[in-house]
């Protein structure tokens, strides 16, 4: 891997540059607690210590909602809506959400492709950023604390600068055509950036393997501990939505007014929510609370072959923005062995 | 719709035809349709068990199992029973009409480990669908399977799928090997056998431990359906089923299908919708 170093003084400068690639998109602060994703202009408001966005990298790829095909409804016709995607950059991603886009990667650019994604997906440069956990990151049991491919150019940060990673041809180019930025690494930033690895370490809460979740959350299915949660639970489908992962989309036909013409539309959806489950004649696969609760405990802990992965990339968002305060990796340390409740 | 999508969308349709609508029972029709475009229409083709995504235009889209049999090129028959927002409307359709369909989708049975084996399939109500599909290519292909029973139930006479067409060939089948058993649990009035699908496995011309079962039913039904078949000899690994979910883009994406658990979390549109017994066994939320 080539490695490159930027000097904390060039980082505005490395910032506007970027600008040049494609609009740029990063975290700023929107209010006393939250950070958000968004155009930037003024590279000042960059929020360079965020912990989490309201909403994850997933919206530049899968739109919240999105017209797929325009319906001509005279000729029969559902006519492609392929807009033009223009180059973009997404600055300060964190591991977890890097890895949690290989994931998405797994599932749309699967045998068979999905054109939309793929389009925004190949016009998305992922400038990568370091972090320090909080008591909601769990990235490192899941292995996602660390990323290897995934993104253009990864930043770590040095008391003095950042340690850059290049991961691909365009972070390659980034380098090559903006020489006065970028310097090379020495001894001392080598020990900086180890020093900081160890610190972060040190910092998360929980420490060991925690693979064998699978299993045993298969195993305790019918615990108490599901009924109580998911009695908590308000159903609101905010879990889900602020999941980097989470990626299940509805589809409707909209009519216009005049019935003339229409739109083929798909927006996001919830397995939280009771029409997820519902099949023709009104038989439902999540028809309780505490169906719908527990397939998200099992669909995020399950196994992802492609990234030998879980579906889950340990982000602590569904956590940090439940309004129940219902404590994802809490349960899942229950569940796993401390205070299990027995029946 | 054909023509002017790119090809590569994997959600693009493609204008079939309506060619004929029969009545099969007061909730489920039988539509054949043929595609528009002559070189799909000539070259489209599927293995039993899989489904399309049919669009009636500006109302929305269905998964639905097709019900023929892929050697009758050209042509492909769905039955749809009348059951949502969708399918009121598909009922509507007369020949003539257009729609769209894409696919087809899924993993079908593996028809071709089939060959040289007895062939049972069991279905239930609606579950005669996509059985039907490998019944109508077991036929094409008699030369190629051992002896075949299909049993064929619902609650009573009337909600009997391909009763008629069943009921038409049962005796030049049964000079074949075919066997016909059609049964019905809740009509004092019928004729014929009575009792759930289960009962009539001992009737079965096929012999268990050189045979392939498919089922296909409601969910509810699978247990005693299984328990039945292990009991008159059947290998479990031999024997297989279908599910149900409501599909909204049929190519592993939309998350709608996803079922089972932790350690074998599925997409049943791309791994199934047919499914082995220990799949089943093993997964709970399969069915």
């Amino acid at each position: 891997m080539r490695y490159v170093k930027i000097k904390g003084d060039k980082i505005y400068e490395f910032l506007e540059r970027l600008k040049n690639y494609g609009k740029l998109y990063a975290p700023v602060k929107i209010s006393e607690k939250f950070y958000d994703r968004k155009e930037i202009d003024d590279v000042g408001e960059i929020a360079f210590d965020y912990q989490r966005t309201i909403m994850p990298a997933k919206k530049y790829f899968i739109p919240p909602c999105e017209e797929m095909f325009e319906i001509d409804m005279e000729e029969n016709e559902y006519r492609e809506k392929l807009e033009e995607v223009e180059p973009f950059v997404i600055f300060g991603m964190h591991a977890c959400e890097i890895v949690a886009l290989r994931i998405l990667d797994g599932v749309y650019l699967n045998e068979y492709p999905d054109i939309y994604y793929e389009r925004r997906r190949k016009a998305g440069i992922i400038i990568g950023l370091s972090c320090l956990p909080d008591e909601y990151c769990f990235c490192n049991l899941r292995r996602t604390d660390f990323v290897d491919i995934g993104f253009d150019l990864f930043l770590h940060e040095l008391p003095d600068g950042y340690l850059a990673r290049v991961g691909s041809p365009k972070g390659h180019k980034i380098v090559d055509e903006n020489p006065d930025i970028f310097e090379e690494v020495r001894q001392k930033d080598i020990d900086a950036f180890r020093a900081f690895e160890e610190k972060r370490q040190e910092m998360f809460k929980f420490k060991g393997s925690f693979d064998n979740i699978r299993y045993i959350l298969e195993l305790t299915m019918q615990d108490k501990l599901w009924d109580e949660e998911s009695e908590k639970c308000l159903g609101c489908g905010n879990c889900t939505m602020t999941c980097p992962t989470c990626r299940c989309y509805d589809v409707q036909d909209i009519p216009e007014i005049g019935g003339k013409k229409g739109k083929r539309i798909r927006f996001w959806d919830s397995c939280q929510f009771r029409s997820h489950g519902l099949v023709a004649g009104g038989h439902n696969f999540r028809e309780t609370k505490r169906d719908r609760f527990l397939n998200r405990y099992i669909c995020k802990n399950s196994y992802f072959y492609p990234l030998g992965t879980s579906y889950c990339v340990g982000c602590g968002n569904c956590t940090y923005f439940c309004p129940a305060n219902i404590d994802f990796q809490e349960n899942l340390m229950k569940i796993r062995g401390r205070e299990v409740i027995h029946e | 719709m054909n023509n002017m999508n790119n090809m590569n969308n994997v959600y693009s349709l493609y204008k079939c035809r309506v060619l004929r609508v029969y009545d099969l029972t007061e909730e489920e029709k039988l539509f054949l349709f043929r595609f528009e475009d002559a070189e799909i229409a000539e070259t489209w083709t599927f293995t039993p068990g899989q489904f399309v995504q049919l669009t009636i235009t500006g109302l929305g889209e269905v998964p639905i199992s097709i019900c023929s049999s892929p050697m009758r090129r050209g042509f492909f028959e769905l039955c749809i029973k009348k059951a949502g927002r969708v399918t009121d409307k598909i009922h509507e359709l007369q020949p003539g009409d257009v729609v769209g369909v894409r696919g087809p989708y899924g993993n079908g049975f593996p028809v071709q480990e089939f060959e040289e084996k007895d062939l049972l399939l069991i279905a239930c109500g609606i579950g005669m669908a996509p059985l039907r599909s490998v019944f109508m290519y077991a036929i094409d292909n008699r030369w190629k399977f051992g002896n075949i029973t299909v049993i064929n139930s619902a609650k009573t006479g009337k909600r009997l799928l391909f009763r008629k067409e069943l009921e038409a060939m049962r005796d030049v089948a049964e000079a074949e090997n075919i066997r016909i058993i059609q049964t019905i649990t809740r009509d004092p009035d019928w004729p014929g056998r009575v009792g759930r699908a289960q009962e009539h496995i001992k009737y079965a011309n096929t012999s268990p431990e050189n045979a392939y079962v498919c089922v296909c039913g409601p969910p509810q039904a699978y247990h005693d359906i299984f328990t039945k078949l292990i009991e008159n000899g059947y290998n479990p690994r031999n024997i297989y089923v279908t599910l149900e979910r409501r599909m909204k883009c049929g190519v592993g994406k939309c998350g709608h299908c996803i079922a089972g658990s932790s350690t074998f979390l599925k997409y049943i549109c791309i791994d199934g919708p047919v499914f082995g017994y220990y799949d089943i066994i093993s997964t709970p939320g399969l069915i």
